[in-house]
């Protein structure tokens, strides 16, 4: 037992380059979660509303316009998506101007 | 589209016919102005919306046209009237045609209100006695759950129909179609697939026979409106990495654009509650997201105001006012536009951060409906506070959603399990290959 335990903590803790396999451990108590996450939702269904977005009638009356004007350069970055990203979050309210 | 000098070139691997600059020309500020001006222009002489009371019909008695008999009631297979004693049936006419409630969207201009979805006058009374047309006695009917009632010296069915200002009578109404026993087995089929983690009391209490029809309030909407988003996106330029083995990172290269668009668009039969309590939409609290969930309904079908529809149902009361609820009309206008304005800033590959949003609401037209829904309710307390589980069923589409108090317990000690499962696994990867 000792012997394996050491093996793991050995494996772990990056034998020599960055040690990701760490994160591996991660595994057990996350997919506990997701489970426990995924049948509440099926069970309470806490996330479900009317879809009135897409399950009602609208007419765009004339075609869409817009500007599309380049500000600025992002250069080297990690993240892989605009920071604040909204574009699909419909229902999620920014400044309202008058 | 911008055609000033500082429009960028198209970033190389975007297609030209998809880049965020492929967009039909910006609008001339004459609609604008033109929306403002008859906005100015309805608030100076705000249209009357149009009268929908049952002219046909009283508080009362009201007699089969053929027979004369009260028996009247609604049969759902067919959605007509039915005399209970000589068959004869009939319906009321359809809402969307005599009231032209299709027509006119793109010219909706001002509140239009129909005279049932008129503001409510806190002083007039929800109990109301109507006197009975066959034997003179007084019958009392609470309008906050029920439009009809018999009387109980000579059994002659009595029905509201008149339109007073405590929110009782609506414009129209969409009968049931979904009969009893579809909407049972339609809940029973939704709680046997969510038997393993429910909690035990309520699967040895489950009686789905239980379920009651209820015609709840809602508001039907249209709009006429137009819409501003702006914010800024990020085009994808390059993608590559650095460092090698464990420390190879991906690294991204992009141009910011501030994006803004307009859309003109109109919004027919948003349909919204209209009741305070299934308003408040709190899962923390209630599970009245469940019978939001069961929208839409097909309220091109409404007919005009007969409360034998209601014969065997229950109904609510509508307690909110057009000012209560345009709030949440306005949000959902909002919600549509973005996600029409989606769409056209599909180029923007790292996404859009919407900034601001405006809306413009030229014209609305409300119109107040009792919509059909099957609702099975489970009160179940955990700890410590109580919460109303429904399982509801449209009663027009049978399309079902509900809420199933879990056995917590249970469901704690399956995650646990399977995440000792897992983290096992993944122990003797590592030792193996350690």
């Amino acid at each position: 037992m000792i012997d394996i335990l050491t093996a793991v903590v050995h494996a772990s803790s990056g034998s020599g380059d960055g040690g990701g396999e760490a994160w591996f451990l991660l595994a057990g108590p996350l997919s506990g979660i997701a489970l426990y996450a995924a049948i509440f939702r099926y069970y309470r269904n806490t996330d479900k509303s009317h879809r009135f977005e897409q399950e009602t009638i609208v007419d765009q009356t004339a075609p869409i316009t817009g500007d599309d004007v380049k500000v600025d350069e992002v250069r080297g970055t990690r993240e892989t998506r605009i920071r604040g990203d909204n574009v699909g979050e419909h229902r999620q309210r920014v400044q309202r101007v008058r | 589209m911008t055609t000033s000098p500082e429009s960028p070139t198209p970033p190389q691997g975007v297609d030209p016919t998809t880049t965020p600059q492929d967009v039909a020309p910006a609008a001339a500020s004459a609609p604008q102005d033109a929306a403002t001006d008859g906005l100015a222009a309805a608030v100076a002489a705000e249209p009357a919306g149009p009268q929908t009371e049952n002219d046909r019909l009283h508080d009362g008695v009201n007699r089969c046209p053929k027979c004369g008999s009260t028996e009247v009631q609604l049969r759902p297979a067919t959605g007509t009237l039915v005399c209970l004693f000589c068959r004869h049936e009939w319906s009321e006419a359809r809402v969307e045609e005599a009231l032209g409630l299709g027509e006119g969207l793109r010219d909706l201009r001002g509140t239009v209100i129909a005279s049932g979805a008129s503001d409510i006058d806190q002083a007039v009374d929800t109990v109301m006695t109507l006197k009975c047309g066959g034997c003179g006695a007084e019958v009392i009917v609470n309008t906050t759950t029920e439009l009809t009632a018999r009387c109980h010296w000579c059994r002659h069915v009595l029905t509201i129909n008149e339109q007073i200002p405590n929110g009782a009578v609506p414009d129209a109404l969409l009968p049931f179609h979904v009969t009893h026993d579809q909407a049972v087995a339609q809940i029973r089929q939704f709680a046997s697939k969510r038997r393993l983690f429910a909690h035990a009391r309520f699967k040895s209490e489950f009686t789905p026979e239980n379920v009651v029809g209820v015609y709840l309030p809602y508001m039907v909407v249209d709009a006429n409106a137009s819409a501003d988003v702006a914010g800024q996106g990020e085009v994808l330029i390059r993608t590559y990495t650095r460092g090698s083995g464990d420390d190879k990172k991906t690294y991204y290269d992009a141009d910011v654009y501030r994006v803004q668009r307009h859309l003109e668009f109109t919004v027919d039969d948003l349909t919204v509650e209209s009741s305070a309590d299934r308003a408040n939409i709190d899962v923390s609290r209630n599970t009245n997201n469940i019978i939001n969930s069961i929208l839409p309904f097909d309220t091109k079908n409404a007919v005009a105001w007969n409360a034998a529809y209601l014969v065997g149902f229950t109904s609510e009361k509508r307690d909110q006012d057009v000012s209560a609820i345009q709030p949440r009309v306005e949000d959902q206008l909002l919600s549509i536009a973005r996600s029409k304005a989606q769409a056209s800033v599909t180029a923007y590959d790292r996404g859009v951060r919407w900034e601001q949003e405006s809306l413009d609401v030229r014209g609305t037209r409300w119109v107040s409906m009792y919509l059909p829904v099957w609702l099975y309710s489970y009160y179940h307390v955990e700890s410590g506070r109580g919460m109303v589980h429904y399982i509801a069923v449209n009663g027009r589409t049978g399309e079902t959603m509900g809420s199933v108090p879990l056995a917590r317990g249970k469901l704690l000690l399956a995650a646990l399990a399977a995440g000792t499962v897992v983290e096992s696994l993944v122990v003797a990867f590592l030792v193996a290959t350690a």
